[in-house]
């Protein structure tokens, strides 16, 4: 019944008014966000390696470090005189040429760490390096956002089974599901449903409050999301491997559907390559870079390019020699590319990494990873980065 | 009033993993200091888990911890590491000795490890088992010459030259004073009493003396030439340890809102008794205390808790052994992989929308025969051309069950108190605000019987999920 219902509603919203982002009320919905924009974070596991990605064609020690793995014309497309994108990463090299993607070196944080556990767990909850923190950057910004009075679980959404650390603030966490009908199926369960309907805040006990505020909350934002998820229907083809294309096209039909979330959140994994490198990450950039072609069209043909930001990132990049696996192992800095319709310095942000100027065969950071983040809260999500992020770390013009 | 069932109840849901009605109504007329003892005493024997064994050839100097780095023994040792989580789970579920791996579960989480290396893994737990009711102080010594915590904490490469803070700076931080009762330079003094403390080729302790600084150190308010027991020792000393440990103990175990006159108490004697752990566990099960009204049903399981609770109460089981660590990673908590050295923190960052839904629906799939629909997030060590072949994939999701104790349980009593009844077993927080009429509908739209049905609505319930 909900289905024809939402399959009706769905037709009525001409396609002109589809096409300039109307929700199905037939208004424009922006995100939820105090800017009106929303950001998209792409989690590249393992340790994506980034100078693999970004290629200083012309410097020889990188190819003295790397005499095979080190990549070629063939494999490459010339971004500058300098720099090539390995090339299977063709659409971020359309996306550079067109002045839609800007990448970020030598990002890092002091004394690395390079188990893959506590690495992208500081990524995540954004910590020093010595420091344990139980909640994540953009669960902190639900926090942060109105005090987490107003914040809704779908305010940040990631397309998963399980919610990761990043989302999980102290007091708001947000909603991870994998398919929208899936959240919503699993929500039909009468004894929750009915739990839910009759919550009554209750100070007797707080923890009884807890579970089920938090079961209210979640029953509002699967009935949120799957009325949000239906009315745009992609018809783009998306690449198969591993769920990642999948998940990009929910994202895509949320947004064009007039879901109002201001974060989105996806991991793509397999980037651990210490054995037979070229093969498994060149399929693994393939599939990020196809999945992120169809993923931006469907936004420029419904004009959601302009209003989103997409940052990837990895919890480490790889060291700078290979091993004698035809591999690369854990290392330290990395680069980051941020893609969108409008950013404020598209382009190479800071200088390529420095080959020379290594600690112990690593590169050396330059741009703190939170300085990324603090940027991204402030320029794309409106808030306050020291709330989330505890101190101030300057933000960067990209964006 | 609490009742005398809901006291036992209690009792075995915080010390063990509860038990079952048929159980529980066995206890009814005994007093609570003898099942208290019995508790104890069942405890008091206890084996070492054996399932991996050694895994070099004897007398082989060449293949050691040292060489355990290639990736290809990486990936079979983390399998390993997921069939000893299983192992574990299922003692927690079936031993006598419920309260010995309740403790050893807590003493995983306080001295929390992550290596890829699985027998060492087990060297530890067995370690953990060993001292989980003895003396923390032992336990401490013992935990500092572990090969595991040892490469964790890369102590591998704290040397005379380079020392490395990282054991000097988690041992007091973690595991024994806590933030504020030492300085930074108390770390690096310390650092330097424990270099050389290694794990040879065979993955086992040793201390190397070349790389031991045997130089004066400036320690906590004293000086001298200390060794790494020294230092254990002179923190040891210190009442700080004693408040830090019984906090942590005193939240998992009675309340995790802390009283603290009633920890400073409980404190002193540890303190007093030189760190008999079994003392201090005794002294909270026999006070009158611990089975205040505001002390029941306080706080959310842990996952691990959970999983063992339904496989004491109805059985819980996987056909496909994957499937109930899918449970635990859909959960967030994940026997032998810990999210840091700081370990899980409990209470409500076990809950957000995705995992309360997970918890609030096992019930259903074990009554609809579905599989799960959770899939947990690959391990970044795997690559997702190369995944699980098929057959390993057979049946995964799918949670049996076997309701037939606790029909025989509930099948006597008059269907007019029958719900009551049950919520009495199953619920230990208040239950006055629960909608019975929720509990008496066909709500799975199965022929399985109303009984059955009933039980599972109330463990859908998220009161189910407060022991």
């Amino acid at each position: 019944m909900r289905n024809s219902a939402l399959a009706s509603a769905s037709l009525l919203v001409p396609g002109f008014l589809k096409a300039f982002g109307m929700g199905k009320n037939g208004l424009y919905v922006p995100p939820a966000s105090t800017t009106g924009k929303r950001l998209v974070v792409i989690q590249l596991s393992g340790g994506n390696d980034g100078l693999n990605c970004v290629v200083p064609f012309r410097n020889d020690l990188y190819y003295r470090a790397r005499p095979t793995l080190g990549l070629k014309d063939d494999d490459l497309i010339k971004i500058s005189d300098e720099v090539a994108l390995n090339s299977n990463l063709e659409a971020l090299a359309n996306f550079y040429n067109s002045g839609n993607m800007a990448i970020i070196n030598s990002v890092g944080y002091p004394n690395p760490n390079r188990s893959h556990f506590r690495s992208m767990d500081i990524w995540q909850s954004a910590s020093d390096e010595n420091e344990y923190l139980y909640s994540g950057w953009i669960g902190r910004y639900l926090d942060a956002t109105c005090d987490g009075t107003c914040a809704k679980p779908y305010n940040a959404v990631e397309i998963d089974d399980t919610l990761s650390l990043s989302l999980k603030g102290d007091n708001m966490k947000g909603l991870a599901f994998s398919q929208p009908n899936l959240l919503y199926k699993c929500s039909q369960n009468p004894i929750i449903r009915g739990v839910a309907k009759e919550y009554k805040p209750n100070n007797d006990h707080p923890e009884v409050e807890y579970l089920q505020k938090t079961l209210a909350d979640t029953m509002e934002s699967a009935d949120y999301i799957y009325e949000h998820s239906n009315i745009f229907k992609s018809s783009r083809t998306y690449p198969g491997g591993n769920n990642f294309g999948n998940r990009l096209k929910t994202i895509a039909e949320l947004i064009c559907s007039g879901c109002n979330s201001s974060v989105y959140y996806i991991s793509l994994p397999g980037f651990d390559t210490h054995v037979g490198q070229k093969g498994q990450q060149s399929r693994a950039l393939k599939n990020l870079s196809d999945g992120l072609d169809a993923f931006c069209h469907d936004l420029k043909d419904n004009n959601q390019f302009d209003n989103t930001v997409i940052m990837t990132f990895s919890e480490f990049g790889r060291r700078v020699s290979q091993n004698a696996s035809g591999g690369t192992d854990h290392g330290t800095a990395n680069n980051i590319y941020v893609i969108g319709g409008k950013l404020a310095k598209p382009g190479m942000y800071n200088p390529m990494a420095d080959l020379q100027n290594l600690d112990e065969g690593d590169l050396i950071y330059n741009i703190d990873f939170r300085q990324v983040y603090a940027t991204m809260l402030e320029k794309v999500l409106g808030v306050d980065s020291t709330k989330v992020l505890g101190r101030k770390f300057d933000a960067l013009g990209v964006v | 009033m609490v009742s005398k069932q809901k006291k036992i109840q209690h009792l075995f849901l915080r010390a063990g993993f509860g038990e079952t009605p048929e159980r529980i109504n066995s206890l009814l007329n005994t007093s609570m200091s003898s099942i208290v003892e019995q508790l104890f005493a069942d405890s008091q024997n206890y084996q070492d888990m054996t399932y991996l064994s050694y895994p070099l050839p004897q007398d082989d100097e060449e293949k050691g911890a040292g060489n355990l780095k290639i990736l290809a023994q990486f990936i079979k040792s983390y399998k390993e590491r997921e069939e000893l989580n299983t192992e574990w789970i299922s003692r927690m579920a079936t031993t006598p000795g419920v309260l010995r791996e309740k403790m050893t579960f807590f003493w995983h989480n306080h001295f929390a490890t992550s290596t890829p290396f699985a027998y060492l893994m087990q060297v530890q737990n067995n370690t953990l088992r060993e001292y989980a009711l003895g003396n923390f102080s032992d336990m401490l010594h013992a935990i500092a010459k572990d090969p595991a915590m040892i490469i964790f904490l890369n102590n591998q490469q704290n040397k005379k030259a380079h020392p490395n803070e990282n054991f000097a700076r988690e041992v007091m931080e973690l595991f024994t004073l806590g933030v504020g009762n030492y300085t930074e330079d108390d770390i690096k003094e310390s650092a330097r009493a424990f270099t050389g403390w290694s794990v040879d080729r065979r993955g086992e302790y040793q201390f190397n003396e070349n790389q031991h600084d045997d130089g004066d150190k400036q320690f906590l308010g004293q000086k001298g030439d200390f060794n790494g027991d020294d230092i254990l020792n002179i923190i040891l000393s210190k009442k700080e340890v004693s408040v830090f440990v019984t906090t942590k103990i005193y939240r998992e175990f009675v309340n995790p809102v802390v009283d603290t006159n009633r920890v400073s108490q409980l404190a002193e004697s540890f303190y007093q008794s030189n760190y008999d752990i079994s003392a201090l566990m005794k002294q909270i099960f026999t006070s009158d205390w611990f089975y205040d009204e505001e002390n029941i049903g306080a706080k959310v399981c842990s996952p691990v808790e959970l999983i063992v609770r339904y496989k004491k109460l109805i059985n819980v089981d996987t056909p496909n052994p994957k499937t109930i660590l899918d449970l635990q990673k859909g959960l967030s908590q994940v026997l032998f992989f810990p999210p840091n050295v700081a370990g899980w923190k409990g209470g409500n960052t076990w809950i957000d929308s995705s995992s309360l839904m997970l918890r609030l629906t096992i019930p259903m799939y074990v009554i609809k025969g579905e599989g799960m629909i959770v899939k947990a997030k690959p391990h970044p060590e795997e690559n997702p051309n190369d995944m699980q072949q098929e057959d390993e994939n057979a049946g995964r999701g799918k949670i049996t069950a076997d309701w037939t104790a606790l029909n025989t349980a509930f099948s006597n009593v008059p269907e007019d108190v029958r719900t009551e009844k049950m919520l009495d077993y199953f619920i230990q927080c208040d239950t006055s605000r629960i909608d019975r009429n929720l509990l008496k509908i066909n709500w799975a739209k199965t022929d399985t019987n109303n009984l059955t049905l009933s039980m599972a609505a109330i463990m859908s319930l998220p009161e189910f999920q407060l022991i």
